[in-house]
């Protein structure tokens, strides 16, 4: 649905963003990941013009999004940041209104998106519509943000370290969320962050910038499992990278026969959380039940250490 | 007690005003108070036109001098900070600048041989010396606004107009308000000089007392004055405060809010 084609960008003699060539399926969540400076920000915003490109095109849906007016392609494209850009002066409802009126929506089916989107996005249409940005608390802020961006249903969504505001809990959270209702609308997502972790967490795909340049474009396994070089490798961590590559598998996959002691573990718990627990409650081995609660059998540690190993 | 305070404040500036309004409808009233001040059996309340008439058109020419001035520093400082007017910020600011170093005084004597006496000359002293706080308070509130909100309404699709409209401009608006307050201030206060090229206003007064040595004279037009000018500046900032405190840049707005409703996640 997207493809950058030969994207550059020339700030006096440096190349903040060097020849990237990129193919981002719809429906997916895409994450750029790269140090600060390695032109990640500079290359999101060449998709919907905040940022015109040196040279080469991007194009959504087949279409050069340089033929397009620039206020109409934004319209048509969500975008989220880091401190969120909520409008001070405006309430919370008619901040997530805005893009649906700068469409010309009327009122009515502004009004029945707004509420549609708060209840998404858990905040309360009676508490929070008519309060203003600063009377809500940094999650509420962020959540908002998001809703904005969201508002016109666009089939892309744009974001810059969104969640680079919030404290660890909220964070985690955010990004479950995020995930979530990203699965339900089905819109394409394309994110920036400095984090590794959250890349993992959240992308279908990853693409590790460095100094302009991409280093390297693929599934979040692959990236753990194999990375392309040497600041790849630094960028996920050496020590962390087992226990980055536990999170993308669930415990369902590493299901055995057999039964065990103690409170059971959720099969659609991650890997990295079903270590966490045996490794805590001091066992080897817990029993596994899906969601309904009928026991699918048992997980040991010595499982789980395979599927933490590096793939062959 | 910060709401007692405010409320003492209130009654205060209202009975100010009736005080105002009570010595313009009937002054003959006051003479007491101000016979004191005269020798010679000299008149206590100006009699060469009624007070009320000659407040009113001072607050007209201090008027349409600010608003005038509002209209172009405003719609200069806007042009200044657009990609198109960029380039000619350093000019608009030694234009206005010199409309504001360039004495009132002189302006009134070379504007009276082109408009004859009256009130034109003053009007435009006022609207040259009326522009730079404007202007200024317009560029700083245009020019220091939250990069992201400003980027963020440009990435939602708003035009440049429509960014300047429902963005731009409103979050700027404290600022402005306070610029119009300090020109208008400034206004009341120099106008009085206009009464010297025969512009009807309270600085006749003035200078009658002066000429014929009527302290009450010189007393009355002075505090009338004063009194104007502090009742419409504290209007002005009650009203940049309320602008101010609705988008929580004011302190006190966030001290007020109740904690459990910030805690929440």
């Amino acid at each position: 649905m997207i493809e950058l084609s030969h994207l550059t960008k020339v700030y006096g003699d440096t190349a903040v963003v060097n020849d990237v060539n990129m193919e981002i399926e719809a429906g997916t969540i895409t994450v750029i990941v790269g140090t600060s400076g390695s032109g990640k920000s500079t290359l999101l915003r060449m998709v919907n013009r905040l940022v015109e490109p040196t040279e080469g095109r991007v194009f959504l849906e087949g279409n050069d999004v340089s033929t397009m007016p620039p206020h109409e392609l934004r319209r048509s494209i969500g975008y989220a940041i880091q401190n969120h850009g909520l409008f001070p002066h405006w309430t919370v409802a008619r901040n997530i209104a805005t893009v649906p009126m700068l469409l010309g929506w009327d009122r009515r089916k502004v009004e029945a998106r707004v509420e549609e989107l708060m209840e998404l996005f858990q905040l309360d249409h009676a508490q929070f519509a008519n309060r203003y940005p600063h009377e809500l608390s940094g999650g509420q802020q962020q959540r908002v943000g998001v809703a904005r961006a969201m508002a016109a249903k666009p089939a892309l969504l744009l974001m810059d370290e969104p969640f680079g505001a919030l404290d660890p809990i909220i964070r985690s959270k955010a990004q479950s969320d995020l995930k979530a209702i990203q699965r339900r609308t089905g819109t394409t997502i394309l994110l920036v962050t400095h984090d590794m972790a959250e890349a993992v967490h959240l992308g279908d795909r990853i693409a590790v910038m460095d100094a302009g340049l991409l280093k390297q474009y693929a599934p979040a396994a692959d990236i753990l499992a194999r990375p392309a070089d040497a600041f790849v490798d630094d960028l996920i961590g050496s020590a962390d990278r087992p226990f980055r590559y536990l999170t993308l598998g669930k415990v369902r996959a590493a299901v055995e026969p057999g039964d065990a002691e103690g409170a059971p573990l959720a099969a659609d718990a991650s890997l990295y959380e079903g270590l966490g627990e045996l490794l805590w409650s001091g066992r080897d081995a817990a029993p596994v039940i899906d969601t309904a609660g009928a026991p699918l059998g048992r997980i040991s540690l010595e499982s789980i250490a395979e599927r933490a190993a590096r793939p062959k | 007690m910060k709401r007692r305070m405010i409320r003492t404040g209130t009654v205060l500036r209202l009975l100010v005003f009736a005080a105002l309004l009570a010595f313009l409808l009937a002054p003959d009233r006051f003479a007491g108070l101000l016979t004191p001040l005269t020798n010679n059996g000299a008149p206590a309340i100006y009699n060469q036109g009624t007070l009320l008439d000659l407040t009113l058109s001072h607050l007209v020419t201090v008027g349409l001098s600010t608003v005038a001035a509002a209209i172009v520093a405003i719609g200069l400082a806007i042009f200044v900070t657009r990609p198109a007017g960029a380039e000619f910020l350093a000019l608009s600011r030694a234009i206005v600048n010199i409309g504001q170093t360039f004495p009132p005084v002189a302006v009134l004597a070379l504007s009276v041989p082109i408009m004859g006496f009256g009130e034109g000359p003053t009007r435009v002293a006022l609207f040259l010396y009326g522009l730079l706080p404007i202007f200024e308070n317009t560029l700083v509130g245009l020019s220091t606004l939250p990069p992201a909100v400003v980027e963020t309404a440009s990435a939602m699709g708003m035009t440049g107009r429509q960014r300047l409209l429902k963005v731009e401009l409103p979050l700027a608006m404290p600022l402005i308000v306070e610029g119009i307050r300090l020109s208008t201030v400034i206004g009341l206060a120099t106008a009085t000089i206009g009464s010297t090229v025969a512009a009807k206003g309270l600085g006749e007064v003035i200078v009658a007392g002066l000429l014929s040595n009527n302290l009450a004279f010189i007393v009355q037009g002075g505090v009338i004055t004063g009194v104007l000018a502090v009742l419409i500046s504290d209007g002005f900032e009650a009203l940049a405060h309320r602008m101010a405190k609705r988008r929580g840049a004011s302190s006190e707005a966030r001290q007020s809010d109740p904690d459990g409703q910030r805690s929440g996640a």
